[in-house]
């Protein structure tokens, strides 16, 4: 699969000496949906700024679809890419439609399909800053997606939004992320987890996580969630020599090497103690999961 | 960085954007359009009016030794080598600069930069693009009031053609040094208010060095003195600008 995205050993410090991104290597492949994860401060988006060209790195090399970010060539690579930026502000004089007008000529192409897949018909001669948020965010999608771009890169896309707005800004992207190339740098794990197939976590300008999301969460250490009707205090008591347990709601969550094998041995200890247990089920890793077990 | 080809459409495009924008600001507009007719028009034309009611009396008190005074004899020679610059100067530096540091600086302030940064543009396109159309706005809000002074001073007073033309070169190379400039203190200046201050402290020492140009420098050679310090001026801070312009320092 040829290389559409690449990161290698780059180094990004700020004119504050701050080290937003400390010699880091990754690569996404043609066609491959992939979440930059990780907490405030991990160098997300610095990495979606030196992509788009806004920053230069310190040390390394950074390359959109095969060349090196400012080089020649470099421009018809962004010909080639659309990117949606983390919540910009909008506006004040000037209509959608002349905001997509501008993005469309840039690209030279028409606006007529990005205004057609986004619904914005009714909306384009609203001044920006008029639009709700989730009009707003679909504006700045269908600029970013108004040439058909191979690579889609998006900074926190529905970061703002209210639940409706968020959504359908997922319905959108959920259709225009299938087999494009798409970076998604978000803190939204259940939105990382429903549109993209790859992760990478950074914490401190470091990568320390990087795969397919189901192998990841098979690499994850498996848990049982047990619930028993005298309460997850008891079982937490019942269960510390076992493993680590965490309270979920009226059930906790205990890690177990082999669900098959232990969690019949666990029933049985418990139902020995006199718990009258109602629910033992192997859980499946989530992206928190993994998120959570990578930045501990 | 690299520029984004094709250049020129870029800026058109992004030019495009900007004079719509300025069009709609009512302030920019009334700004626009107030301070140059009260610099080009009204002031010059009250010192005219005031000049000609007082013609007759001689400069008597005028010493000699300074270069610059040599030749002229009434008051009205006062107002054009000596009060009429010194308008057309502060006119020209004083017009576009301060929108063209507005909207430099509230594109970065208000974060609309950003949905510029996510199309395919290079920061140069963007602030060219910036500076070229509140230039343009510049001129074509000078160029008439100009007019006006130029047939009042042809009919009025005893100025020939090549004064015209010279106070003209003069405006034109004092927009120039006003759009370098601009561009220099956007992105040195954090936000409107520092900028409108350094903007004050660089148009208060240009306002002397023309002051002091008009005064030493005689006849028509004083225009083109001025004319060449101005282009200096604008030109070193460009370069140094564009030297210095990148986004991080746009964004930052």
């Amino acid at each position: 699969m040829p290389t559409a995205i690449a990161f290698q050993s780059v180094t990004k410090q700020y004119r504050n000496g701050k080290v937003a991104l400390n010699g880091v290597s990754w690569s996404v492949g043609a066609g491959s949906r992939v979440c930059l994860l990780g907490p405030n401060g991990a160098g997300k988006s610095t990495s979606i700024r030196l992509l788009e060209g806004a920053l230069e790195p310190t040390a390394g090399s950074v390359e959109l679809l095969g060349v090196p970010v400012g080089e020649r060539g470099y421009d018809q690579a962004r010909l080639r890419t659309g990117i949606v930026p983390q919540g910009p502000g909008m506006y004040p004089d000037l209509t959608a439609a002349e905001y997509l007008q501008l993005a469309a000529d840039l690209y030279g192409v028409s606006i007529e399909g990005a205004i057609q897949t986004f619904g914005l018909r009714d909306h384009m001669y609203l001044r920006m800053a008029e639009l709700s948020g989730g009009f707003q965010r679909r504006v700045v999608l269908a600029a970013a997606l108004t040439a058909e771009p191979e690579v889609l890169l998006l900074d926190e896309p529905t970061v703002g939004l209210d639940p409706k707005a968020s959504h359908d800004v997922h319905e959108y992207l959920s259709a225009v992320m299938q087999g494009r190339t798409s970076l998604l740098c978000t803190h939204n794990l259940a939105e990382a987890e429903a549109l993209c197939d790859q992760v990478i976590i950074l914490q401190e300008g470091r990568v320390i996580v990087q795969g397919r999301l189901e192998e990841l969460r098979r690499g994850a250490r498996p848990r049982l969630r047990l619930a028993a009707r005298q309460g997850t205090e008891v079982l937490r008591a019942t269960l510390r020599e076992v493993g680590p347990v965490h309270v979920d709601g009226t059930a906790v969550l205990v890690e177990v090497a082999d669900p098959t094998t232990e969690a019949p041995m666990l029933l049985r200890r418990l139902l020995d103690a006199g718990l009258d247990v109602y629910e033992c089920t192997p859980v499946r890793a989530t992206l928190e999961d993994v998120f959570l077990e990578a930045v501990r | 960085m690299t520029a984004f080809r094709p250049l020129h459409r870029s800026v058109r495009l992004l030019f495009r954007k900007e004079v719509r924008q300025f069009l709609r600001s009512r302030q920019a507009v009334l700004t626009g359009l107030l301070l140059p007719a009260l610099l080009m028009v009204v002031a010059p034309g009250l010192q005219l009016f005031s000049a000609s009611a007082s013609s007759a009396r001689a400069r008597s008190s005028i010493p000699s030794v300074v270069p610059g005074l040599n030749g002229i004899t009434d008051v009205r020679g006062i107002f054009l080598y000596l009060t009429f610059p010194l308008f057309v100067v502060l006119a020209g530096l004083m017009t576009p600069s301060l929108a063209a540091v507005y909207t430099v600086i509230s594109e970065r302030e208000r974060r609309s930069i950003e949905l510029l940064v996510a199309l395919p543009v290079s920061v140069t396109d963007i602030v060219t693009a910036k500076l070229a159309a509140n230039l343009a706005v510049a001129a074509v809000t000078l160029a008439p009031l100009f007019a006006i002074d130029a047939a009042v001073i042809l009919l009025v007073t005893s100025a020939g053609p090549l004064f015209v033309l010279a106070a003209f070169f003069v405006l034109l190379a004092a927009l120039t040094a006003s759009i370098g400039v601009s561009l220099l203190l956007a992105l040195v200046a954090r936000d409107f208010r520092t900028a409108n201050n350094l903007n004050g402290a660089f148009v208060l020492p240009t306002m002397i060095v023309t002051g002091l140009c008009v005064t030493l420098v005689p006849g028509l050679w004083r225009f083109l003195v001025l004319a060449v310090l101005l282009l200096a001026m604008g030109g070193a801070a460009s370069w140094i600008a564009l030297r210095w312009l990148t986004f991080e320092r746009y964004l930052s």
